[in-house]
């Protein structure tokens, strides 16, 4: 097992350092700088340039990045809030961001899990075809349909005098937690999370049903669901890390949408001022968070599975 | 050549099911829409007419006009410039992934390494923001659009690729191909890549494409990035449209999309059979 995690955990880190080389040769070799959007942007060149540094040469800049990267900074906002620096700007955000992400996957899988686990496993059911249908659309559609059903029906319920309408100077509060189980909701269903997860542990559980075990605990006249639930684990670890990604890119769409604080939302009004370092230091923690939970899933696998023990 | 389309072809049409023909014909007519509707000559951006604003279906307006009385048919297909060419693009960079996967699977050791790690790297970053990564930095072009989109894919193509090939290595034919003295090169291109990895990299391709259109729709949807005012595009006709009722102003483009996701599942699963699904 320790060689597992230590080879593992070696080529998790190999990665994630192929990640960070990858997105800051992308960023240096970049043809435009955040300086342009300005309107007095020739005036304010020469001083912006020595400040942020963009007057180095590509391979100065990205051995500058490594060097503050080692030492735990992600640099200095540019554009986005100037000055601040990249990990003050984005650790609230990305906490939030990260704590909607985990409760979005919660609910898929265990909707997903349930929802097999009462077909049983069969293919081809109207289960599926409904989960289908729903994941089918993408999440601003989603989102959008979700707001517009809501408004109007409260609408609806004002008018019919079941609710109180709002007071004049009811502004909009900061993240509501009406607005949030939205998000986590819409996460957990939309860009074809539900669906994937889903036809993964439906297949699985297709899979055991037909495997001698089952079949002896039946025999036996014992449940088999505690059976085929602890069997499905490695499947479930799997599935959901691989879902983080998508997840990750949603919640851009689903936090600018519903005007969330989040890291999608960060992401996006920093891309918009292309602030280089908040949109890198966004991108780090997202790779981050998608290797890791590969590796999670994978060293979950090993563990879980005594075949896979063995042959480790 | 045409040996070559015959190799890849085949196979492609042995699953007959009415949903997935009708969801190729559909993607075929948006690729000729796309095609076709800038030759009617609708001025965009010069379409505004205040009189006409907010009308509902009529022969003149078939889906009506938005808020500033621009008709919607005619910037419903014309919204389909918006993802069909990001789209083919994004198809043929993909495609890049079939040699590399293919040789990867081929000779194993360390160009199977090699091909991993980077489909890992590649893979790390979440699709959406690579996308936006990419956008940000090289400008919010369709190309940029297309080529982003396509890049984001080929780890995963490659990857599906080389699992397959490996797994056909030793299998009978190719055995016999090999003893009966066919050449490497010959057996690799035709026989394991168009033979027998056609299906997955057209199910693949379909993929792309649907990723595509979300993507668009989204980013136009979301504004900033994507199809900019006037330049109509799915996402933002609906967005245009916020908060003025349900009329068919909305719901076309609505429609329109789901229509479409629903086609290219729908051909996706046509194209890639049954007894390969995964």
């Amino acid at each position: 097992m320790t060689r597992v995690v230590v080879t593992r955990g070696a080529w998790a880190a190999l990665t994630l350092l192929g990640a960070v080389g990858f997105s800051f040769a992308l960023v240096v070799w970049a043809p435009g700088d955040p300086i342009d959007l300005l309107p007095n942007a020739d005036a304010v060149r020469p001083t912006l340039e020595a400040r942020w540094r963009l007057d180095q040469s590509p391979l100065q800049r990205m051995a500058s990045w490594w060097r503050l990267l080692l030492a735990g900074d992600l640099g200095t906002s540019l554009s986005y809030r100037p000055g601040a620096p990249v990990w003050e700007v984005i650790r609230q955000p990305v906490v939030a961001t990260g704590l909607r992400v985990l409760a979005a996957l919660a609910v898929a899988i265990t909707t997903g899990s349930v929802l097999a686990l009462r077909t049983g496993g069969q293919r081809r059911s109207r289960t599926r075809l409904l989960v289908q249908l729903a994941s089918l659309a993408p999440l601003f559609l989603l989102a959008h349909g979700a707001v517009a059903v809501l408004n109007e029906g409260a609408f609806a319920l004002m008018q019919a005098g079941w609710m109180g309408r709002p007071g004049w100077f009811a502004l909009p509060d900061q993240a509501s937690l009406l607005r949030s189980s939205l998000a986590i909701g819409l996460l957990a269903v939309g860009s074809s999370s539900l669906h994937e997860v889903h036809a993964e542990i439906e297949h699985a559980v297709a899979h055991l049903q037909e495997s001698p075990f089952v079949d002896a605990a039946r025999a036996r006249g014992e449940a088999t669901w505690p059976l085929l639930l602890r069997h499905l684990l490695p499947t479930a670890c799997s599935v959901a890390a691989s879902r983080v990604g998508w997840l990750l890119g949603g919640s851009v769409v689903v936090e600018k949408l519903l005007l969330l604080p989040g890291a999608g939302a960060v992401l996006w009004n920093a891309a918009l001022l292309r602030d280089y370092e908040v949109v890198l230091g966004l991108t780090l923690v997202a790779a981050t968070a998608v290797v890791v939970a590969r590796l999670l899933a994978d060293l979950a696998r090993v563990w879980l599975d005594p075949r896979l023990r063995a042959s480790a | 050549m045409i040996r070559w389309a015959h190799h890849a072809l085949r196979g492609l049409r042995a699953h007959d099911s009415l949903l997935g023909r009708l969801g190729l014909a559909w993607l075929l007519l948006l690729v000729v829409v796309a095609l076709c509707a800038p030759l009617a000559g609708y001025p965009v951006g010069a379409d505004v007419d205040l009189s006409q604003a907010s009308q509902g279906m009529s022969g003149r307006h078939p889906l009506g006009t938005d808020h500033l009385g621009r008709d919607t048919f005619a910037r419903l297909a014309l919204a389909c410039r918006a993802f069909t060419g990001p789209g083919l693009l994004a198809g043929l960079v993909a495609l890049t992934a079939v040699p590399t996967g293919a040789l990867a699977g081929m000779h194993g050791g360390w160009v199977a390494h090699l091909t991993r790690y980077v489909a890992g790297v590649v893979a790390s970053v979440p699709r959406f923001v690579l996308v936006l990564l990419l956008l940000t930095i090289y400008g919010n072009t369709p190309t940029v659009l297309g080529l982003a989109i396509g890049l984001a894919y080929v780890p995963e193509l490659a990857e599906a690729v080389r699992a397959r090939v490996e797994g056909l290595r030793v299998a009978d034919f190719v055995l016999a191909s090999r003893a009966h003295g066919v050449p490497e090169g010959r057996l690799l291109w035709l026989h394991l890549v168009l033979g027998a990895t056609n299906q997955l990299v057209a199910r693949h391709l379909i993929r792309v494409f649907a990723f595509t259109v979300v993507v668009e729709s989204t980013l136009a949807y979301l504004g900033g990035f994507g199809v900019q005012e006037p330049q109509p595009s799915w996402g933002n006709l609906l967005v245009f449209e916020w908060g003025r009722g349900l009329g068919p102003q909305v719901i076309a483009p609505a429609a329109a999309l789901l229509i479409t996701l629903a086609a290219c599942a729908a051909a996706a699963g046509f194209v890639g059979g049954r007894r390969h699904a995964g």
